[in-house]
């Protein structure tokens, strides 16, 4: 699938993680947008038109949690549509519940899943949108 | 000469009786004394036990108070003897107060068994000044001639074993959570590495770096298993039940694990003796239950094996039966069975993964449900494993965590 123009915006604090990200949506012809914490992720949004396909968000960040990034998000309507998947170490019930009521459309949990399967997950909701 | 000797046998005979009449009196009060001895003991070791202890009657009224249950209930014996105990002094498991038919006092008398209140139940006593206080107990049943007349309370303040499990708990909780991170890492790199697109490896290499996948996913799932640990010791998981139907609860379990029983041909029934109303139980708590018990019959059973799995009811219980034509558990460690890290010897032999929590968990799940899990088996022939649930079904519970989160 060439999607060349299909941008994923990664926001992962480990280099690590962020890198093999990277790497996989390389691979995948999509465009990844590598962000190492929720100041990177807003300051980008902030400073382009164009807003990314989905946003693939680890839920804690070194400045931040994925639940103050995406009461952000909501709050701004040119961002409040963007398809965020949730990808992290910890899913417990109260995190899961609250994300997915903020309109969050996955929450992962990271070891569980091969990068092949979450851009497939990606990919999906994209086509269902 | 004749009223001589009659008097002589008349004053014997008097000296005789009176020394009988003598010796019983001082033996009655020598009894006396020894009973009076030992009640003072008995008082005496019942006053300075560093436990609290309780006596209750078949009414439930208070009938004996200890001074450390005085101190621990913030009462005195003159106040709290002859009051109802079930209302006298309050009981949670978590913070959902204990309803009066399944207080222990209630349960042991009825029952006339022994229950005993580990830490794991998470168990409270509020006082009426507000204190609550975590406990642990047991409860045993005060019998007279085969008859139960009352119940022996014995119980004492755990606020610091429940802080040390807590940090325990915790510990478990954070570290299983840090190694996430880097096992995701060799998880996702191990993935590129096997993707073509990263360039060609030799099969050799490709056969390597396939160990690694194999090996980390056995790591992710051996982390999973100790934070589901963590997660029921601690008491905080959350227990949501919903009218199932344990029949279909079983079949959508059995989807799961279908590709891996077609692989080893084994032939699988299932079946239940009467239709089964749903039963209030959590379907994520007791879906875990049968996965374990149905992986672990396909896991330890040769191919072309046979596992069943049979529901039936029995008076307020709900028993299921899952058997196998396996392995078998040695008899010298069936007894280490459900012990954390166990695996039985010969189960080690034929299947080299596995981390001996998977039994631990079910049973802390089926006894935090009410129901209780017992087995057959023989080496050779196979296991047998039950399971009980009450048909009233599982309390709900508030809770911050699920399993597998």
């Amino acid at each position: 699938m060439a999607d060349s123009n299909f941008t994923v915006m990664v926001v992962e604090d480990e280099d690590l993680l962020l890198e093999a990200i990277g790497k996989k949506l390389q691979q995948v012809q999509m465009f990844p947008i590598l962000c190492r914490s929720g100041k990177e992720a807003v300051d980008y949004l902030s400073a382009h038109e164009q807003v990314p396909n989905a946003v693939w968000l680890d839920y804690y960040l070194k400045d931040t949690d994925g639940l103050a990034l995406m009461t952000l998000l909501k709050q701004n309507p040119k961002w409040e549509n963007i398809p965020v998947v949730v990808v992290s170490n910890s899913a417990s019930t109260l995190k899961v519940n609250n994300m997915l009521a903020l309109g969050a459309k996955k929450y992962l949990l990271k070891a569980e899943y091969r990068l092949e399967d979450i851009v497939d997950i990606i990919r999906q909701l994209n086509e269902t949108k | 000469m004749d009223i001589l000797v009659l008097g002589m046998v008349f004053f014997i005979l008097l000296a005789l009786v009176i020394g009988v009449i003598i010796s019983r009196v001082s033996k009655s009060s020598k009894l006396e004394e020894e009973l009076r001895e030992e009640k003072e003991l008995t008082h005496a070791i019942v006053a300075s036990m560093g436990e609290g202890v309780l006596v209750l009657d078949t009414d439930y009224d208070i009938k004996l108070i200890n001074p450390q249950a005085e101190k621990l209930l913030e009462t005195t014996a003159k106040e709290a003897v002859g009051q109802k105990w079930a209302e006298f002094v309050k009981a949670y498991v978590g913070d959902q107060e204990i309803t009066f038919d399944k207080r222990s006092s209630v349960k042991t008398l009825a029952s006339g068994e022994i229950k005993i209140t580990s830490i794991g139940d998470d168990h409270y006593y509020f006082t009426r000044s507000g204190r609550k206080f975590p406990i642990v107990a047991i409860t045993a049943p005060l019998k007279r001639e085969g008859k139960v007349v009352g119940v022996v309370k014995v119980f004492r303040d755990a606020t610091h074993e429940k802080e040390i499990d807590r940090m325990k708990t915790d510990f478990i909780s954070l570290a299983s959570h840090q190694l996430r991170t880097p096992l995701s890492a060799i998880k996702w790199f191990t993935e590129l590495l096997l993707d073509p697109a990263a360039g060609t490896l030799t099969m050799e290499q490709q056969g390597y770096a396939a160990k690694i996948a194999v090996s980390t996913d056995r790591m992710v799932s051996l982390v999973n298993s100790l934070l589901n640990i963590s997660r029921i010791e601690s008491g905080r998981i959350m227990i949501d039940p919903k009218p199932t139907d344990l029949l279909e609860l079983v079949e959508s379990v059995i989807s799961e694990l279908k590709r891996k029983m077609d692989t080893k041909g084994h032939k699988f029934i299932i079946n239940t003796i009467d239709k089964l109303a749903p039963i209030p139980v959590d379907p994520k708590l007791i879906g875990h239950v049968y996965a374990n018990l149905i992986d672990n019959a396909i896991k330890y059973t040769q191919d072309r094996g046979d596992i069943s799995v049979f529901i039936s009811k029995k008076n307020d219980e709900i028993i299921s039966q899952i058997s196998d034509s396996g392995f078998g558990i040695p008899v010298n460690e069936q007894q280490k069975l459900f012990q954390r890290f166990f695996r039985a010897s010969n189960a080690i032999k034929h299947v080299t993964e596995g981390s001996g929590l998977g039994l631990y968990l079910v049973k802390a799940i089926v006894e935090s449900s009410g129901g209780k899990i017992w087995f057959k088996s023989e080496e050779g022939k196979g296991s047998t494993f039950w399971f009980s649930l009450p048909i009233a079904g599982m309390q709900p519970k508030k809770g911050e965590v699920s399993l597998d989160s």
